[in-house]
């Protein structure tokens, strides 16, 4: 079991990082789709499709096989645990490719919810004579409930795919799982821990997305309760 | 440039069939695979709903585990040649979703479809096999759409053991390559695996408006 903790850490470390950035990056491309501008709409619909029909193996692939040669620049922060100074352009590189390959998911899946709200709410919280950032904030509360269950599904294969790490000398649970298969033969045990702990994660991020949708349905607070309960 | 599209295509030279042919035909044979093996479990499910609980948790397990670690598993565990070790896990991976999906459609066959085989005096395998089956696929086709998409471009993960489908082949390819043979590689290796779900997209499409003309022809 040694070393088990920076390989876990190194996974949800991944995780973390490639899902906000996949997370942003889907919030920009979904308004580009959705805006008034014909050529941003264009673009971001483009990018979508780009990022959902390549494999994110192939994405992270080209990431890391792109930056593999080239030594980390001295400003690089290396915030992934078990991976040397040495590798982390290429675990930035694998956390761009990783959030490339989520991003037109979670993009579609942002405005399939925002398509769920009703014209005549939408056009309820414009007259509302809210600011841009509270009007953000009832929107985003509106479609939450129709989002939450496909973003978390998603959640979970974006965690999955971290496993590409492991292509790499980047660390993460895979590669811990495969090192310490071929270092001790031990093949059953290694696999057993490696998909106990992915599991684990996996329910876990589905919990916390499920105690969300919870949360939003029972909100006590006036200003950010869904719109369905402020406006009626 | 036509040596690295064939390359891409159909594999390097010691490695054939390869490139995005083994893509297609390792989803096609898995996809084919999950889905007869799929509807055995749905129907074993939906006919005996007290063992369904010992089916269903192992394959929930098997959908919060990766590809890449099942394969890995597979690989180590099993020693079969890669191609079947590959196969094996994308048919067990695909196993996982596709059978929810045929097991939650096929308990919501109606009830009145059900009495009117009775009024027919179809036999239970009969009714299975002309009325329910076929009932299924039509309201399942955009779920298994969508998951056969996800599996197309879930074949990269078969890098991992080095069989030489399209992602492994670009991936070799693009190693050793100067920055603009690698970015030439990688661009055309994206663009034919976004070629192929498009023509997998579109095939859904067909399949779509096919079956739903053949329910509205039927009701």
């Amino acid at each position: 079991m040694s070393g088990f903790a920076a390989p876990v850490l190194g996974t949800v470390v991944l995780f973390g990082l490639s899902a906000t950035l996949a997370v942003s990056l889907a919030f920009l491309l979904a308004a580009g789709s959705l805006g008034r501008s014909r050529p941003a709409r264009a673009g971001a619909q483009t990018l979508i499709t780009l990022t959902r029909g390549v494999p994110t193996s192939l994405l992270v692939v080209a990431a890391g096989v792109g930056v593999i040669g080239h030594p980390p620049p001295a400003w690089l922060p290396s915030p992934f645990p078990g991976t040397s100074a040495g590798m982390a352009l290429v675990a930035w590189a694998v956390t761009i490719g990783l959030a490339f390959g989520s991003t037109g998911h979670f993009a579609v899946i942002f405005r399939t919810g925002y398509h769920a709200i009703s014209p005549a709410r939408r056009e309820q919280v414009a007259v509302l004579g809210l600011g841009r950032a509270r009007r953000l904030r009832l929107l985003v509360g509106e479609a939450a409930e129709s989002t939450l269950a496909p973003f978390g599904a998603r959640l979970v294969h974006h965690l999955h795919n971290t496993a590409f790490a492991a292509l790499f000398p980047v660390a993460d649970l895979l590669g811990w799982v495969q090192q310490r298969a071929s270092e001790t033969f031990l093949v059953s045990r290694y696999v057993a821990i490696g998909v106990a702990v992915y599991v684990i994660l996996s329910f876990l991020v589905w919990a916390v997305c499920r105690g969300i949708e919870y949360r939003i349905a029972h909100r006590a607070t006036p200003g950010l309760r869904p719109l369905s309960r402020v406006a009626t | 440039m036509s040596d690295l599209l064939w390359n891409l295509l159909f594999g390097l030279p010691d490695q054939r069939p390869g490139g995005l042919l083994l893509s297609v035909l390792s989803a096609v044979a898995a996809g084919v695979a999950a889905v007869l093996v799929g509807l055995v479990y749905a129907t074993v499910c939906v006919a005996r709903p007290a063992i369904s609980l010992c089916l269903q948790a192992p394959l929930a397990i098997l959908r919060g585990t990766p590809l890449l670690l099942l394969i890995f598993a597979l690989a180590q565990v099993t020693g079969l040649p890669l191609v079947l070790t590959g196969f094996l896990a994308l048919t067990l991976y695909s196993l996982s979703h596709v059978g929810e999906t045929l097991r939650s459609y096929l308990a919501a066959y109606p009830r009145g479809l059900r009495e009117q085989a009775r009024l027919l005096t179809l036999s239970p395998v009969q009714e299975w096999l002309r009325l329910r089956v076929p009932w299924t696929f039509r309201r399942s086709v955009d779920a298994l759409g969508t998951h056969w998409v996800s599996l197309l471009k879930d074949t990269g993960a078969l890098t991992i053991l080095g069989i030489g489908e399209l992602t492994t082949v670009a991936r070799m390819l693009g190693e050793h390559a100067t920055t603009s043979r690698w970015a030439l590689v990688l661009g055309t290796a994206s663009a034919l695996y976004l070629a192929a779900v498009l023509v997998l997209m579109r095939l859904l499409a067909f399949l779509k408006v096919r079956l739903t003309g053949r329910e509205a022809q039927l009701t």
